[in-house]
């Protein structure tokens, strides 16, 4: 080849992004195309729900597994991200996807000023801050009923446009875990980055000190509050989907009982790992269909009734035995295969 | 990239190629009722190894912390190459290239020797989140331009074997070699180290003191604290003595060793 033809591939490469997707992500990808050939809708309804809070646990992965930052407040992102989605539909008739991109950006612009003001404390304490703000946030959504529907919520959101050769269940089932897909692809790429070691560095929670990462240029409030906004957009897009998904939405979905499920999956799934998120959400999503549907049946009494105490026992042992996640599985076997050949 | 911190060295020149690198006005701070810096005054000229000197509370450390920007002083001046940085915040005084290596290290527990040390290229390069996120090429490219850095850097300290080891598995003296080299990747222009010769043996001073010789000899100005005197006397060109946050004695090792006050305080037995 002449160098003229080299010189031109080698730009042609610097302008083309490289992600690179890990040969796991593909085996997801490949899994996900079939599914909709062997599961009902039901199952596939399931899916869909575990997709939704996978997205919404990686940005966790970024706000605490990367950043060290603890969130019990993730449902004000993904509220935010499904009112914003659906007025901008009832009130504006705009599109849905135009929707989507917008109220993941809003959800982002919220985070920034919240996340300054609580990113200042340190520690355990952020926690309990997210929660008190998610707490205020769901009494707000009710009591401005004019523009959210109070209590009863917003129905009758348009569905995404889409080309109807599948079932809309199918459908938004396919674009949930495409975006999964990506949002693992983004937060696994960013985590082995310059930034990704950034936010590592302010992670008091894993190993960082915010000491250290100030005396080598790292601005400690930027990426605390980045990490933040990062985890409100992955929340936001979720929420989104989810208005244009099921068509209604209610206040309690965004409630603090959603976010700290979604704390609780990252901590099962192994919070360093964005696979944690997946692991997590497919756990806890799962937990929650099989107690509704069958715990019932076995041992009586009203439905949702076993739900929380599972939760707990779940979490418990998951911290006694595998405090690193279920993510942390594969390696802790091959620890203990190798402690026993010695 | 690089093209920035080479304009910080040009710039560097412009702006004070002549006059101290650092210099200390009256400089002060109180915990409370406790006065641990009092009124202390004098420069680190460009290109010197200038050893601050005292007993424990002396208030050596709280002076680092506070040129590092990690400390507000509650009185006087600091100035860095022509610029005020008593009210800078740290991550700024960094980037203006004065970094610190701290006592007990505080290596990123979360994260290997390699990672460690190329985040201390953070300063000079400019990866944003799109690029990292995306992994663009330009960012491949930089990241490609750090770990080249970090490996040069820590082969030069001989440190290659423990590559992609993690902090905790690091023998003390593994651990302050790989802190010195995480603050030579910023590419500083000053150098602060807190009781550098810590829990060393003697191959390993004799190791750091060359090293830290030969980055005198590169240009860089390095300002330490320090208790171990005899080593200090070895290393520095100039020392300044504290004792209880005020400023005893100033000069080279040799008017030091004769200073009356000191050997009173600290150097006569």
């Amino acid at each position: 080849m002449t160098p003229i033809v080299d010189r031109a591939k080698a730009q042609a490469s610097r302008l083309v992004p490289m992600p690179r997707v890990p040969r796991a992500a593909l085996v997801l990808l490949a899994v996900v195309a079939v599914l909709p050939l062997v599961g009902n809708a039901y199952i596939m309804s399931v899916l869909i729900k575990v997709g939704l809070h996978a997205v919404i646990a990686m940005g966790l992965v970024l706000l605490t597994g990367l950043a060290g930052q603890v969130s019990l407040g993730q449902g004000i992102f993904y509220g935010t991200g499904a009112y914003v989605s659906a007025l901008l539909c009832l009130r504006f008739g705009i599109s849905p996807w135009l929707a989507m991109p917008l109220a993941a950006a809003a959800s982002g612009l919220l985070a920034a000023p919240i996340g300054r003001a609580i990113l200042r404390l340190k520690g355990i304490i952020v926690a309990g801050v997210t929660l008190t703000v998610n707490l205020i946030f769901f009494y707000l959504v009710v009591s401005v009923s004019d523009l959210t529907g109070g209590a009863t919520g917003l129905s009758q959101i348009p569905r995404f446009e889409y080309p109807r050769i599948v079932s809309y269940t199918t459908f938004v089932f396919y674009a949930v875990w495409l975006l999964a897909v990506v949002c693992l692809i983004l937060t696994a790429n960013l985590a082995a980055s310059r930034v990704g070691r950034a936010l590592k560095s302010v992670n008091i929670l894993g190993g960082g000190t915010e000491d250290t990462a100030q005396v080598l240029g790292i601005d400690v409030m930027h990426f605390k509050v980045a990490a933040y906004v990062g985890a409100a957009v992955f929340a936001g897009v979720a929420g989104s989907v989810y208005a244009h998904y099921t068509s209604v939405i209610e206040p309690h979905t965004f409630s603090v009982q959603t976010s700290v499920l979604v704390a609780i999956m990252v901590v099962l799934g192994g919070v360093t790992s964005p696979w944690g998120a997946i692991v997590g959400s497919a756990l806890i999503v799962g937990l929650t269909e099989l107690l509704r549907e069958v715990a019932p049946i076995i041992l009586g009494g009203p439905t949702g009734a076993y739900e929380l105490v599972a939760y707990g026992v779940v979490l418990v042992v998951s911290l006694l035995f595998l405090p690193s996640g279920l993510c942390s599985l594969p390696t802790r076997i091959e620890e203990w295969k190798r402690g026993r050949r010695l | 990239m690089s093209i920035r911190r080479d304009m910080r060295s040009v710039l560097a020149v412009a702006r004070g190629g002549h006059g101290p690198l650092v210099e200390y006005r009256g400089l002060s701070v109180s915990y409370g009722e406790l006065l641990a810096v009092n009124d202390v005054s004098f420069s680190v000229e460009r290109g010197e190894i200038l050893c601050v000197i005292g007993p424990n509370g002396a208030g050596k450390t709280t002076l680092l912390r506070m040129t590092s920007g990690l400390l507000r002083p509650t009185g006087g001046e600091i100035w860095f190459d022509g610029l005020r940085v008593d009210r800078m915040p740290a991550h700024r005084i960094a980037a203006h290239g004065a970094t610190q290596v701290f006592q007990d290290i505080q290596l990123f527990e979360n994260m290997s020797v390699l990672d460690n040390v190329m985040t201390g290229a953070h300063s000079w390069t400019d990866t944003g989140y799109i690029g990292a996120s995306l992994r663009l090429a330009s960012a491949i490219d930089e990241e490609r331009l750090m770990r080249r850095a970090a490996i040069q850097q820590l082969s030069a300290l001989g440190l290659m074997g423990v590559l992609h080891e993690y902090p905790g598995a690091l023998s003390w003296g593994e651990q302050k070699l790989v802190g010195l080299a995480r603050a030579l990747l910023c590419r500083p222009i000053l150098l602060l180290l807190d009781e550098p010769y810590g829990g060393l043996d003697t191959e390993e001073i004799d190791r750091l003191s060359r090293t830290l010789r030969a980055l005198k000899n590169e240009g860089m100005t390095i300002l330490m604290v320090e208790h171990l005197t005899d080593i200090v006397m070895d290393v520095a060109d100039r020392v300044v003595v504290l004792h209880y946050g005020e400023k005893l004695a100033e000069g080279t090792p040799d008017t030091i060793r004769e200073d009356e006050r000191v050997i009173s305080t600290y150097l006569g037995d």
